[in-house]
């Protein structure tokens, strides 16, 4: 009861230190400094129409590249956790209505994923969401069937080049450009604006992005899957 | 030069590919690993050499092509390299450590380790605030899933409560991030400053700093990694405890110059708050990483509060303060938590395993030394210099704080290692299994330690080389510590008088006189220690260090080189206790009262102008008045150490309860170091008079102690604690006489000192001598020793007349002396209760000589030998110095009324044998011939025509009626004082004792209350956790 | 839009209310997304200019002027970002979940509390 008393009190206190903040909040009516640079930046110097993605792939790309580690540790921190092989769940067949559905979809929405990566500097998406998507298709598969098992070592092969090469890509701007640029994309030629092969390596990289999400993202739906 | 950003690529690469890469063997991957890991620590180790020897700029790495604030920068100075450099370090050599763990577990725990360096690695470079809340969360996910390492429920569990409270905390340091980005439109730490926020904005700092604030576990908000310390492996929590808490306190430096300064205010007192609070609680903690748990998080708090109020110093003096706080935190803790993974024990009392592992035990000494802020370990210079810069700052508030803090730090650590010593607690002993993997990284870590104090010797306070000989003397004798004892002895006899050469050519005869008694006294009472057997391993190293500080106070020049050698002599003397077979609670009292004692001096000399001479402190000390405030703590610390009424509680327990040649150096030399202390204290007081007389109520203590030592004293059964007592009381009669402040009074101060060092040594050691055959200290047990060691008796005999002041020995002169000046000075009181005091130490002399040496021989006494020769030979040298100067008192009245003139004018002459005061005289060659003549002529006549002796054999004595229990209680050396017990009524109450007693209790079970707000339950952490940012928000007033 | 923050800030308070009151672990998790998600919400909210469009500078956007009719491009970054990051963290306190569950056969947090003092 004292617990619960407390409990209020501390949401009662937070709610009044935010009350005075929220109250004079005021928005702003045009683009910080930053942003503009941002958005011209993405027009002249990096050929990419997708401002959001410039912003994520290259000058935020040690961000990105941290994000992508981020999902990496927690597919490595999964599998450490949950390292004992798991038992084979005695359950009833899905029909095979579903499961030829599901097989159709898969493809589907596998090609759908890819495109999402591969037309990250250009359409709203990317590498992210490309890698949920595939993701989801995987999931898909899983429910079907819940004792179906992957091929771990292309997983593996997938998630680990793609990070690797990701690295890699970041170093070769750092080795040709010089050492402000790790993780420069114009050490692929810029091409022209609006087409798919422009923006340098972005789409390069996103795509990288998306086959490492997708493949880590399945690994850790497939851990906790028998669970 | 390799560019820093490979030891973020590399181990992101090598991370991405174990996977692959341990298809075809661990080894393989582990070579990969540990590869990486030390190439890590090798390219920041290069870049830190550079940075810091050969002054290149700091580099700033921008990436993708663009400059910040458009892209995040990466910066790597000075202060990253050396943040990191340790980092590594600690991560490779932890890394060593798992070795065993690393090569069985999943190969996701070798990645998860991998990439935790990148995060922390990440995390000091980055400028960017967002990059930090990514590379954070990096760490901490990588951290959460290592904790499972060894997978039990408690680990789980606690991994459990630390993801919840680390994600509440990433919570506010995002909402932080996102608004500093609404407020200003940047992102970068170098393009966002205090001026862009409106007043609305501040909110937005508060919200990260406190985010961050949480991170470093202040206190109350910080249960969560309580449990996580206490739960998880070893290896991997001296990672999350140096490691991280390394990297989240730089961000915390990082930030802190966008922070307004009432934010800093208030986060420098909860730093203060915590290091207090987890020490008070660490008191009552019995499981050994719990317990550094709680150490942990004090540290933490105490580097927040030092980094906040050192801010406006100059930068040499707070990279000592800050970086000697955070350097001695961070390796002796990671080493203090590798140990507790070697030992494997969980409750403090089952550490005794380690009294059979000497290796083991050293290595856990030189950390835990460390981590209390001993010298000469990197924690001393900075507590010394934080303290010094608190008080000039006039923060005395925070200074009390933390000196309790560190005080109670002392004592639970201390505890747990007298216990690992001493510890009687029987458990099976199964020798602990020394992995080399283990040993090998804590080893390097007691050595960086030990590197780090002499850099600092060397480069930042330039000691005279005399300073570090107490350690020197340490070290090499343990290096020679193969040899037979009495080899190492003699060695140590030569290194003693040696010294004594080195620093003889001395400035003035106040120090030539306390040499005398530090050196050449240790010296003769060297030749008692001769007769150990076997090799004694590690006396001699403690025995020469503490005789080489008594000699370093001498020649102390500034107020530091002083307390240094106070604190090598109390670390020194507290171990030389310890050696004693029961002597964990003594030396643990000792310790306690010391460093309290010590912990005021340190204000003390904080408090004392700066000196304006050259010449050593006790010279040139005179020419500095010391303020009211520092003249009273100072003479606290130097009355703790000699034993003054109130605080004396240590002092006949230590001084028992050493081993029995080691408690002459500590009664009869020892105590002189006060002694002097207080001396110079008054060489101060009077040449500036203050408005407060503070002596006069010293005076009086003195004078109390004279006599409650006495009466306490008689009371005693055991022999060394009967001299111990009589120390005391000895000393208070110092003390009172020092505090007249004139020339009679400061002479008799000498001389007694000088006499109490002869004639306590060679008691202690006739007391060592009989121990050493009879095995029993209890006096009531022995009798009729006389007719079986006769050279004792006859020592004791000439010791005990030098004591009692009845003439013609030594004894006599210091007590007319003394009595002369309390006189004069016009304190009759005070001269008549020393005079009661006087007729009560005979009390317990007689009592010393007649229940060991009279009366009848017991039973288990007939083979008993004369004590061994080593024990004879000082006694003798000592008896030989009483007569000196009872013969001719000029010997030494002479060069102490010289000292003495410096001060006061001379109120005495000095004509022949003859000394005059302005209350009548005294002819020490004189009394003692009256006094041969009255004893001789007597004995003549007794033995000419007294022929008829009869001697009254043991059996002698029938048994009334029925046989007692244990018949030595029922005769008279029992209980001997009943009556005078009795007489004293409710005075004879051990009331200080119990006042102390009190103390100790009330703070144990004041920190028992305050542990219970720690209810284990994860969701009351996440409630303080909230309510601690509400409070520091309202208090911070934003 | 005001609303949305005030909608982000009430789905913190929500969610940090589940956190302190449900026993059941997967509840506090399910409390920790509440409050990540209000956090997102946040975020997005503060990169909104009323009026304007997705920086997505495709053919309805004039280039030349592309500064003056776009949304904040950081935030959507940024807030990329967090959903992944939060989404790791929340993954990782479910393993921890089953794990526990696993070996004690408990979700209740009362039964996790013998770490103390």
């Amino acid at each position: 009861m004292i617990k619960r008393i407390f409990i209020l009190l501390a949401l009662v206190g937070l709610v009044l230190m935010f009350i005075p903040f929220l109250r004079d909040f005021d928005f702003h009516k045009e683009l910080s400094k930053l942003s503009s640079q941002y958005v011209e930046g993405s027009i002249n110097d990096l050929n990419t129409q997708n401002v959001v993605t410039s912003v994520i792939v290259t000058y935020r790309g040690l961000d990105t590249l941290g994000e992508v580690t981020v999902l990496f540790l927690t597919t490595a921190g999964v599998g450490f956790l949950l390292r004992k092989k798991k038992a084979s769940l005695k359950t009833r067949r899905s029909s095979e209505l579903l499961q030829t559905a599901s097989q159709f979809l898969f493809v589907l929405i596998i090609l759908t994923g890819i495109f999402i990566f591969t037309h990250g500097h250009l359409t709203p998406g990317g590498g992210f969401q490309g890698g949920v998507l595939i993701t989801t298709a995987f999931l898909l598969l899983i429910l079907a069937d819940v004792n179906l098992k992957f091929n771990y070592s292309i997983l593996h092969f997938v998630e680990s080049f793609s990070g690797v090469f990701y690295v890699m890509i970041g170093l070769f701007g750092f080795l040709i450009l010089g050492m402000n640029s790790f993780l420069d994309p114009t050490i692929l030629p810029l091409g022209n604006y609006g087409k798919l092969l422009s923006a340098g390596a972005i789409p390069v990289i996103y795509s990288l992005i998306g086959l490492k999400v997708g493949s880590e993202l399945t690994t850790i739906i497939d851990k906790m899957g028998g669970e | 030069m390799v560019n820093p950003i490979y030891i973020l690529t590399l181990s992101l690469a090598a991370g991405f590919l174990l996977t692959l890469i341990d298809k075809s063997g661990r080894k393989l991957s582990l070579t990969v690993f540990y590869g990486i890991l030390s190439l890590n620590v090798f390219i920041i180790g290069e870049w830190f050499y550079r940075l810091t020897f050969l002054n290149t700029p700091t580099v700033i790495i921008n990436t993708a092509g663009f400059s910040a604030p458009l892209s995040i920068n990466l910066q790597l100075g000075m202060q990253e390299a050396f943040v990191l450099l340790f980092a590594n370090l600690t991560a490779l050599l932890s890394a060593v450590y798992l070795f065993k763990k690393f090569k069985e577990t999943h190969i996701s725990g070798l990645i998860l380790y991998l990439i935790m360096i990148v995060g922390v690695n990440g995390l000091v470079m980055t400028r960017d605030l967002f990059n930090m809340f990514v590379f954070s969360e990096i760490l901490s996910i990588s951290t959460y899933a290592l904790i499972t390492l060894t997978e039990t429920k408690k680990s789980l569990s606690a991994g459990f409560k630390y993801m919840i409270a680390g994600g509440i905390a990433s919570t506010f340091f995002l909402l932080g991030v996102t608004f500093i980005y609404y407020f200003t439109g940047n992102l970068n730490l170098d393009f966002i400053h205090l001026g862009n926020f409106s007043n609305l904005g501040f909110i937005s700092i508060f919200l990260l700093a406190i985010a961050v604030f949480i991170e470093l576990k202040p206190f109350p908000a910080n249960g969560w990694a309580l449990d996580v310390y206490e739960a998880v492996d070893s290896g991997i929590v001296s990672v999350i405890a140096v490691v991280n808490s390394a990297a989240i306190f730089f961000v915390f430096y990082k930030i802190m110059p966008i922070l307004p300064q009432n934010f800093l205010n208030v986060f420098g007192i909860a730093g203060v708050i915590t290091f207090f609070f987890s020490n008070l609680m660490g008191l009552k903690q019995k499981n050994a990483k719990r317990l550094l748990g709680y150490s942990s998080i004090g540290q933490i708090g105490l580097l927040v509060a030092s980094l906040i109020f050192t801010m406006h110093l100059p930068r040499s003096l707070m990279y000592l303060i800050v970086g000697g706080f955070f350097f001695n935190h961070l390796i002796a803790k990671a080493g203090l938590f590798w140990i507790t993974g070697i030992v494997k024990k969980e409750n403090l009392k089952d550490w005794n395993v380690l009294k059979n592992n000497k290796p083991l035990l050293v290595l856990f000494g030189i950390l835990l030394f460390a981590l209390a802020g001993f010298p000469p370990f990197a924690g001393f210079w900075a507590k010394w210099e934080f303290v010094k810069m608190l008080v000039h700052g006039k923060m005395f508030f925070v200074v009390g704080t933390i000196l309790l803090g560190s005080l109670f730090e002392v004592i639970f650590l201390f505890r747990w290692f007298t216990l690992s010593i001493k510890g009687d607690e029987k458990t099976e002993h199964k020798n602990i299994s020394l992995e080399l993997s283990k040993m090998f990284p804590t080893t390097i870590f007691a050595g960086i330690t030990i590197l780090i104090s002499v850099l600092i010797m060397k480069f930042f306070y330039d000691f005279n080389w005399l300073h570090a000989l107490p350690v020197l003397a340490v070290l090499i004798i343990n290096v020679i510590d193969f040899l037979p004892s009495k080899i190492k002895g003699i060695l140590s006899l030569a290194a003693v008088l040696t010294y004594g050469y080195l620093i003889y050519p001395l400035e003035s005869n106040i120090q030539l006189f306390f040499g005398i008694i530090f050196i050449i006294g240790s010296a003769i009472n060297i030749i008692g220690t001769l007769n150990r057997k076997g090799k004694s391993e590690g006396f001699y190293g403690l025995l020469l260090m503490m005789i080489f500080s008594f000699g370093n106070l001498l020649v102390a020049i500034t107020y530091l080189e002083f307390f240094l050698s106070w604190e090598f002599m109390t670390i020194s003397s507290f171990l030389l206790i310890l050696r004693g077979k029961k002597a964990q609670k003594a030396s643990m009292l000792y310790l306690i009262f010391s460093t309290a004692g010590a912990y005021l001096m340190m204000v003390g000399f904080s408090l004392a102008p700066d000196l304006v001479s050259n010449s050593v402190l006790i010279l040139s000390i005179s020419n500095v008045s010391l303020p009211i405030a520092a003249t009273i703590l100072l003479s606290i610390g130097f009355m703790i150490k000699s034993g003054s009424l109130g605080v004396h509680i240590w002092l006949p327990e230590a001084h028992a309860e050493a081993e029995s040649d080691v408690s002459p150096f500590i009664s009869a030399i020892l105590l002189k170091a006060g002694v002097f202390g207080l001396l110079m204290v008054g060489i101060s007081y009077i040449k500036h008079t203050p408005s407060f007389d503070i002596f006069y109520w010293i005076g009086w203590i003195g004078v109390l102690t004279a006599i409650v030592g006495a009466f306490l004293a008689s009371f005693q059964e055991d022999a060394k604690r009967l001299l111990a007592y009589s120390s005391m009381s000895q000393v208070g009669y110092i003390v009172a006489s020092i505090a007249i402040l004139s020339h009679l009074g400061w002479l008799s101060a000498m001389y007694l000192s000088f006499n109490h060092m002869m004639f306590k040594s060679a008691l202690f050691i006739a007391i060592a001598g009989v121990y050493y055959r009879t095995h029993t200290r209890t006096m009531y047990e022995m009798g009729g020793l006389i007719k079986k060691m006769p050279l004792s008796f006859i020592s004791v005999l000439i010791m005990i007349i030098a004591v009692s002041g009845v003439p013609p020995l030594s004894g006599f002169g210091a007590k007319w002396l003394i009595y002369s000046s309390f006189i004069e000075k016009g304190w009759y009181l005070q001269a008549g209760v020393l005079f009661f005091a006087s007729g009560v130490s005979f009390l317990y002399l007689y009592r010393i000589i007649h229940t060991i040496f009279l009366g009848q021989l017991k039973y288990e006494h007939q083979n008993v030998k004369e004590a061994p020769i080593w024990f004879i030979i000082p006694q003798y040298i000592f008896i030989i110095g009483i007569m000196a100067i009872s013969m001719f008192p000029n010997l030494i009245i002479q060069p102490l009324n010289s000292i003495a003139m410096r001060y006061f004018n001379s109120s005495i002459i000095i004509d022949g044998y003859t000394i005059s005061s302005s209350l009548g005289y005294w002819n020490g060659n004189l009394v003692m011939y009256v006094t041969m003549g009255v004893f001789v002529v007597p004995l003549i006549f007794l033995m000419l025509f007294n022929g008829r002796m009869q001697k009254v054999k043991q059996f002698n004595i029938v048994y009334a009626a029925e046989r007692p229990e244990s018949p030595q209680t029922t005769h008279v050396a029992h209980n001997m004082y009943a009556h005078y017990r009795k007489a004293l009524g409710g005075w004879g109450k051990p009331r200080i004792w119990d006042f102390w007693h009190e103390v100790s209790e009330w703070s144990h079970s004041l920190a028992d209350s305050i542990r219970q707000l720690y209810t284990g339950n994860g969701q009351t952490y996440i409630l303080h956790i909230i309510m601690y940012v509400i409070v520091i928000y309202f208090i911070s007033g934003v | 839009m005001i609303f949305s923050l005030i909608l982000g800030f009430l789905l913190l308070i929500i969610g940090l209310y589940g956190m302190l009151t449900q026993k059941n672990l997967i509840k506090i998790v399910i409390g920790f997304s509440i409050v990540d998600t209000g956090t997102h919400i946040i975020i997005v909210s503060i990169g909104y200019l009323s009026g304007k469009t997705a920086p997505i500078l495709d053919s309805t956007v004039d280039l030349a002027n592309a500064a003056k009719q776009v949304v904040d491009p950081i935030p959507s970054a940024l807030v990329l970002t967090a959903i992944v990051i939060g989404l790791a963290v929340t993954a990782l306190m479910l393993s921890f979940v089953i794990k526990l569950y696993q070996k004690n056969k408990s979700l209740s947090i009362d039964d996790y509390q013998e770490l103390k003092w």
